[in-house]
């Protein structure tokens, strides 16, 4: 009977333009200024962050560096630094923690909190909130959205609906008022292409999901037509997973924007390898094996192909991802100038259970020979090892996330075969 | 506008309560007290836990400064100066 008493709320804290507000509360010079953080700087690329003082001038996430510098000549343009950003996070969430266990990390900037008690309500609830985004400001010097709600898709759309420094606390009712009259793709879960399907059927609005026959939506989405629906009407129990749970992972993935564009097929080819051994090395520290591996490229006009291949067995091995990669590259590349390349690995299992113990020897060599590898990368550090064939390009490949190579200078071998 | 730096530089340092912190340390010929720490994040490099600290100097500049217990040593990583 008690526990029937005990109420839910869900805050969800959103860091508003996460890396740049970082960069510019650990340089206070930097504060109220225009920040762009990218990679590096001197070299192509892509913005990262913007911060909000340069939002008006058109730049958003995302974008390639040389427009933002069009949009914005006068603005910082600072080197991220993920490891910095991931530790930010990692002692935001110990905060969210000293509130409630209940914490699910959704992304590098946002978490979910659930506050849970016979007590809880939506204005005790965002009481919690507005100390808490005071705390994140005194101690952090960062600026945090915080959305409150019954559940978490309400939390979440609350958090987005009032940014910088908003604070919205709702109720489904309140829900309805603000979001039917917006524009359905506006709904969490709704994309683009979803959006445009949707409309096609005569619903634009979350107001008209809301009121759409069911069976119209089952016919046209399925499953999730019912789930749109109720989401459309502020109703969600998706489950809140505290961190300490564990979620299993879909994919895992590596992608760099290259220096420079790029048709070398010796330099891609070590791109590629370096990638593969990335996304296998994290398989492998994570307990993972995945039997699909996919290839993304991006082309001077910024058309993006991803191709993918089911593998006949589960791995986590650099030098099959590499093959498969590699192969997939030979199909899909034209030859054309890439900017940049993906590899990614899904239908993940856990490693344990999808492995069938090799009787060949060749095999359980090669598995042991990953396993040296990890332990000396583990207590060494992950570029104390890497694969031979993207050290021919080890000057032009330190872009690469984690990949900061020596910078002892090696004769120039762009032309070798990058061979695992 | 950000520099790259990544010179070792000879710091000044406090451990108090097991926490490391810099006091201050000498770059290219001038002396730059730590005015104010205003970010500290760590990096685990294999079994080594590198310190990254962000800090406003005496002047107008500000630094990110790292130390690196398996030299050891400090490194003076960024530094922003007019």
């Amino acid at each position: 009977m008690q526990a029937a008493c005990k109420r839910r709320m869900i805050l969800l804290i959103d860091m508003d333009a996460f890396f740049a507000s970082v960069e510019q509360a650990h340089h206070p010079h930097l504060a109220g200024k225009p920040v762009i953080v990218c990679g590096d700087p001197s070299r192509r690329g892509v913005v990262t962050a913007a911060s909000y003082e340069v939002r008006p001038f058109g730049v958003a996430a995302g974008m390639p560096l040389q427009q933002a510098r069009r949009l914005c000549p006068h603005a910082e343009y600072v080197e991220g630094n993920p490891d910095k950003y991931v530790a930010v996070s990692l002692q935001l969430l110990d905060l969210y923690q000293s509130l409630s266990p209940d914490v699910e990390p959704f992304s590098v900037d946002e978490a979910f909190v659930g506050l849970e008690g016979r007590s809880v309500t939506l204005p005790s609830a965002a009481a919690v909130a507005r100390s808490l985004q005071r705390e994140i400001a005194e101690r952090y010097r960062l600026p945090a959205s915080i959305g409150v709600g019954p559940n978490k898709l309400i939390a979440k759309m609350a958090a987005g609906s009032r940014k910088p420094r908003g604070l919205t606390a709702m109720d489904e009712q309140a829900f309805r008022n603000e979001f039917w009259p917006r524009e359905v793709q506006k709904l969490w879960g709704v994309g683009p292409k979803l959006a445009t399907r949707m409309r096609s059927l005569g619903i634009s609005t979350v107001g008209d999901l809301a009121h759409a026959p069911d069976p119209v939506l089952k016919q046209a989405f399925g499953i999730i037509g019912p789930q749109l629906k109720d989401a459309a009407w502020g109703r969600d129990d998706t489950p809140l997973v505290p961190f300490y749970q564990g979620v299993d992972a879909k994919s895992m993935g590596h992608e760099v924007t290259l220096p420079e564009d790029c048709s070398d097929t010796g330099f891609l080819e070590g791109s590629l390898l370096r990638l593969s051994d990335q996304v296998s090395r994290r398989l492998r520290s994570e307990g993972y094996v995945s039997r699909v591996v996919s290839v993304k490229i991006r082309n001077l006009r910024f058309e993006t192909f991803i191709r993918q291949r089911a593998l006949g067995e589960f791995t986590d091995d650099h030098a099959l991802i590499y093959r498969v990669a590699r192969g997939l590259l030979e199909e899909n590349w034209k030859g054309e100038p890439l900017r940049l390349l993906g590899v990614c690995a899904s239908g993940l299992a856990k490693s344990e259970s999808a492995v069938q113990h090799s009787l060949f020897r060749r095999f359980e060599r090669d598995a042991c020979c990953r396993q040296a590898i990890d332990r000396i990368r583990d207590r060494l550090g992950e570029v104390s090892l890497v694969p031979a064939g993207s050290l021919t390009h080890r000057r032009d490949l330190s872009h690469v996330p984690f990949g900061t190579l020596s910078s002892r200078p090696l004769p120039d071998h762009r032309h070798a075969d990058p061979s695992p | 506008m950000f520099e790259s730096i990544n010179d070792p530089v000879d710091m000044l340092t406090s451990f108090v309560d097991g926490r490391v912190e810099p006091l201050r340390f000498q770059w290219r010929g001038r002396v730059i007290r730590v005015r104010k720490i205003t970010g500290r994040w760590s990096r685990r490099d294999g079994q080594s836990l590198l310190r990254y600290f962000s800090v406003e100097g005496s002047g107008s500049g500000t630094y990110e400064l790292c130390f690196d217990p398996r030299v050891p040593r400090w490194i003076l990583s960024r530094a922003w100066t007019e």
